[in-house]
């Protein structure tokens, strides 16, 4: 049909995962490991996993990196990464616009779920408020 | 004179028909987010209870034997994954939808029967019972079906016929990068982490739903101003 967006189907895709974890080492890998548990941990035959854990040492860089690399392979559908971690790479976040994989801003231990940050939910306020804008102008 | 006012009727009812679809455009948005924020909340609450586990596990067996230095670094496929398929929104349109597919690989890349939950998100109905009415009926993308961890995963077994005991050891395998005796809080932290995962992928259907439903709006918008 002409002008369909081609949306392509997967029978088996990965969950990727960026968490952040900072505090004491007691404290670290929680939100990560407990998907582990849940069984989305994959590694593959370059010994690449689909998660990336953030601590103190990871570079804006480094999460941006791991970004673009989980938003362009194929065989991931869903992206999860904190709140927190997504506030880094911000501009990368908002100006990701492709259906799959979706991108989740997920809570952190540390850092609870915040809607004004979301990025969706962003576009939406601001798409309203200039609308309101206008109409009033109207 | 007849003529004129019949095409003025004709003109007053194709801008109803255009109000009521940009109305219903409107509340299918709004209906999505209201839904989105709601999961949201419930996500919020699961992974509480989640890293509440996981600390009890940690504090009975030692942070020595639950540390990320055990994360499993081996080769292998994840035990659950999503599958997506094309849905449907209008002729002009479609958008992904996701179903998890619990516990359904091993190791060796032979999909076993496991547990397969599509949550595809509705209009909500308005009722009092709110929370329920969010996730109306799913679709089904294949002859594996479940509704909620505890109380269906008996009916998928006796479905189709799939034995719990392959979930169980898919469960157990994941657990088993602790040791081989674990804190029953290590197995209730799996069990919320699950529910996490479920509440997610449903998530995720709105997440797309919410963002189609919003190009739509904001197309409109575009229109009635332009």
């Amino acid at each position: 049909m002409a002008g369909r967006a081609q949306i392509p189907t997967k029978s088996s895709a990965l969950i990727a995962m960026i968490a952040d974890e900072f505090g004491v080492v007691l404290l670290c890998w929680d939100t990560v490991t407990g998907f582990l548990l849940a069984g989305v941990g994959n590694v593959d035959l370059r010994r690449k996993t689909n998660y990336l854990i953030v601590d103190s040492k990871t570079t804006v860089k480094a999460i941006e990196d791991a970004f673009k690399e989980f938003t362009t392979k194929e065989d991931i559908a869903i992206v999860l990464i904190s709140q927190y971690v997504a506030n880094m790479i911000r501009f990368l976040v908002d100006s990701y616009n492709k259906p799959i994989p979706a991108i989740l801003e997920i809570p952190s231990k540390d850092h609870p779920y915040d809607p004004a940050h979301d990025s969706v939910l962003s576009r939406v306020k601001n798409l309203f408020s200039a609308e309101s804008v206008a109409s009033g102008r109207r | 004179m007849m003529e004129d006012q019949e095409e003025k009727g004709n003109a007053e009812n194709g801008i109803g028909r255009q109000k009521q679809v940009k109305d219903e455009y409107l509340l299918q948005f709004l209906d999505s987010l209201d839904g989105y924020l709601t999961l949201l909340d419930s996500l919020s609450s699961t992974l509480s209870q989640g890293w509440l586990e996981l600390a009890s596990a940690r504090h009975a067996m030692g942070a020595s034997r639950i540390n990320g230095a055990l994360l499993d670094l081996k080769v292998h496929a994840a035990a659950t994954s999503l599958k997506v398929s094309e849905q449907d929104v209008d002729s002009m349109e479609s958008q992904p939808c996701f179903t998890l597919c619990k516990w359904a690989s091993s190791d060796n890349g032979e999909r076993s029967s496991g547990e397969e939950k599509s949550l595809s998100p509705q209009l909500r109905h308005r009722n009092n019972s709110q929370l329920s009415g969010i996730i109306s009926s799913p679709v089904s993308f294949s002859h594996f079906f479940n509704f909620f961890l505890s109380c269906e995963e008996e009916k998928v077994s006796t479905r189709t016929g799939t034995p719990l005991i392959l979930v169980d050891q898919q469960r157990q395998k994941s657990l088993s990068v602790f040791g081989v005796l674990v804190s029953p809080k290590l197995r209730s932290a799996q069990l919320s982490f699950e529910r996490a995962l479920e509440t997610l992928v449903e998530i995720a259907n709105l997440h797309t739903t919410m963002l189609s439903m919003f190009e739509q709006v904001h197309k409109e918008l575009e229109n009635t101003n332009g």
